[in-house]
């Protein structure tokens, strides 16, 4: 295999389909629809912000103590102000919410801790709590002991659902991911390849190069796609994925999977159009049990869903997403898509010969 | 009848003191079957380097299933095709650089520009790019050399297609219809560059089913038949072959009428001379029959007529 002629036919691939209507509509429409999610959907898990100007001495330690008496409740956004009038401004120009103006005594240990709040008229309640908590903050900067105390711990739920456990916003972005590898490796690549095929290219480049550079020519197309695409996504959307590699990894090993039945799709339905026209029709109840794996775990749909890559890479997504991992997919995802792989490029392989490509 | 596997013209495969080349193309006992349909059958024949050989047949005969496998793009079901002394497709990966083909479908890039098409098949080859615009020049592309292909005429694809089989400097050329759909100073154009080529010594082996493209082309020619060589020879030698009649003329006057002569008979021949001799001859034909002739004798159909339920498969 000429690793020269593998490059040249990947390169012209790309370039084409950057000149294809169809496939730039089926690259674009996923990622698009991930973007659009992402700027809709208010995520519930996120944390309020409220924002704050502070006056207070060098050294001084209000901020920090308002933040940690914030906790996970509300994310306070501090900004520091030169000194009173300066923090008034802020406030009446709403840029903050509320100002704490420290008296510089109450760093002072023989000092009462003690500070002006100057509110704005409009000021919402999750400011408004923040503002309870200033009392507090001030006696700790001022290293007294606040008049009572208390000790905040988290207890983990037994049993959390991966739904629970992947934000929404989040979720839904994975979601237009698994379309954007399936739209990739089931539609792209075959509307290249089956466009080979009905207009002869397929047969004038089998002049040049062997068939199996010509399909794995195709098939690093569609991992380049995939890869790419998945990329863009999250950076657009800055989904925040915990673990890369794991994300990564089940991407690329979805599309590699995927992409042999895509080629096998092209050569077997060899109908450019047709494929543009009615592939949408079957994806989509297949990305249907992709994204069931989030809410179904018993029954025989899960059992289906155990047997197939689109399910098992979903899984895998969803634990390199999230921190406390969603489904510990593990080894057994890796092995399923694996063996679809397997299969795809061996009926690849028999179709291709018993067709002399 | 000439044998299905003969001595190629001594003109264009002269004797040397040295070992003769290999023949161009070689195919012994040749048979494809695609289920129940043959569609080539036990073909053998072999050509000269340097000899345009022409493969004539009707629609379906397995003219394109003969290309195919000599371009690696098949395999038979049984016998041997050799090209350049190369068992093909086994050893298609030898003769990749020394073969090429004008395919019968305007296979190009269509998104594409021309220049872009040829620099693409440049790099499959290993070839530098600037062979891409040598090649646009030969067949008077230069200009359009950026234009999509899509946008292109009948006739321009096909000078597109020949420049891209130009583009390695076959030995062995393959033309499969390839003034198929061209209009008549487009094809005048490609059998000009196809008799270059062969003046330059590559083969070229091209299957048609226009009998006075390769009457105008063919050093030798041979129809194809329900997947069988019917006859092989000079086109000269089978249009004689079938004239077993008396040679006649048609002879047209200087007042309008004709008269058709039997140059065997005295009374017509000396008739003949008298007329000519007077300047009273307008215009006068010998009446020999055409390669179209001969196929329709020998395989019972014309060259345009598919058999029923046959399919070409290529």
């Amino acid at each position: 295999m000429s690793l020269r002629r593998v490059l040249a036919i990947l390169l012209k691939d790309l370039r084409d389909a950057g000149r294809d209507g169809r496939i730039l509509v089926l690259l674009a429409l996923p990622i698009g629809l991930a973007l659009f999610y992402n700027a809709t959907i208010d995520d519930p898990d996120e944390l309020p912000t409220a924002k704050v100007a502070i006056v207070e001495p060098a050294g001084g330690a209000v901020a920090d103590e308002l933040r940690r008496s914030a906790g996970r409740s509300v994310k306070v956004e501090v900004r520091q102000a030169a000194d009173g009038p300066a923090a008034r401004r802020l406030v009446a120009d709403d840029k903050v919410a509320f100002a704490v103006v420290v008296d510089r005594a109450a760093t002072r240990t023989d000092a009462p801790a003690r500070a002006d709040v100057l509110v704005g008229s409009d000021i919402k309640p999750t400011a408004q709590s923040v503002v309870a908590l200033v009392p507090d903050a001030l006696t700790r900067a001022a290293g007294e002991r606040p008049g009572a105390q208390m000790q905040v711990s988290t207890v983990a739920q037994t049993d959390p659902k991966p739904y629970d456990i992947v934000e929404t916003r989040a979720l839904t972005v994975l979601i237009m991911i698994v379309m954007l590898v399936a739209f990739v490796a089931m539609m792209v690549v075959p509307i290249q390849t089956a466009e080979e095929l009905e207009t002869g290219t397929f047969g004038a480049l089998r002049l040049a190069a062997t068939g199996p550079e010509i399909l794995a020519a195709k098939a690093s197309a569609g991992c380049v796609y995939g890869v790419v695409g998945v990329a863009v996504t999250v950076l657009l959307t800055r989904l925040d994925i915990h673990d890369p590699a794991l994300f990564f990894g089940a991407v690329l090993a979805l599309v590699i999977s995927l992409v042999a039945f895509g080629l096998l799709l092209g050569l077997l339905v060899p109908n450019s159009n047709a494929i543009n026209t009615y592939g949408a029709f079957f994806l989509f109840p297949l990305v249907g049990l992709a994204v069931a794996v989030f809410f179904v775990d018993s029954g025989v749909l899960m059992t289906l869903l155990d047997v197939l890559p689109f399910s098992q890479a979903t899984r895998l997504l969803g634990d390199g997403l999230a921190a406390q991992g969603p489904f510990d997919a593990g080894l057994t995802a890796w092995a399923v898509i694996a063996a679809w792989a397997l299969l795809g490029y061996f009926l690849l392989a028999r179709i291709a010969t018993r067709r002399e490509l | 009848m000439a044998s299905p596997v003969p001595h190629a013209p001594a003109e264009v495969h002269p004797t040397a003191r040295s070992a003769p080349p290999p023949p161009a193309v070689q195919i012994e006992d040749l048979s494809k079957h695609y289920g129940d349909v043959r569609a080539l059958d036990g073909v053998s024949l072999q050509t000269a380097p340097g000899e345009i050989f022409g493969l004539l047949g009707h629609n379906g005969a397995g003219k394109s299933t003969m290309i195919r496998i000599l371009t690696g793009r098949a395999k038979p079901t049984g016998g041997r095709a050799r090209v350049l002394g190369h068992d093909m497709p086994r050893e298609l990966a030898k003769v990749r650089g020394e073969i090429n083909l004008v395919a019968e479908t305007p296979n190009v890039y269509g998104r594409a520009s021309a220049k872009e098409n040829l620099e693409f098949f440049c790099t499959l080859y290993g070839l530098p790019r600037r062979r891409a615009a040598e090649v646009l020049a030969m067949v008077r592309l230069s200009d359009v050399a950026h234009r999509k292909a899509k946008t292109f005429s009948t006739g321009m694809r096909q000078r597109l297609l020949l420049a891209r089989a130009l583009l390695n400097e076959p030995r062995v050329l393959f033309l499969d219809e390839p003034t198929r759909g061209l209009d008549p100073r487009s094809a005048r154009d490609l059998r000009d560059i196809v008799r270059t080529l062969a003046g330059g010594g590559a083969t070229i082996f091209l299957t048609t089913h226009d009998m006075h493209e390769a009457d105008e082309l063919c050093q030798r020619v041979a129809f194809l038949a329900d997947g069988k060589i019917v006859a092989l020879d000079t086109p000269q030698a089978l249009k004689l072959s079938l004239r077993d009649e008396a040679p006649a003329a048609d002879v047209v006057l200087d007042d309008g009428s004709q008269l058709r002569l039997a140059l065997h008979e005295p009374g017509d021949a000396a008739r003949l001379t008298e007329l000519v001799t007077a300047r009273r001859v307008r215009s006068a034909h010998t009446l020999e029959p055409t390669l179209a002739d001969v196929f329709i004798h020998l395989s019972g159909r014309s060259l345009e007529t598919a058999p029923a339920g046959e399919a070409d498969a290529a």
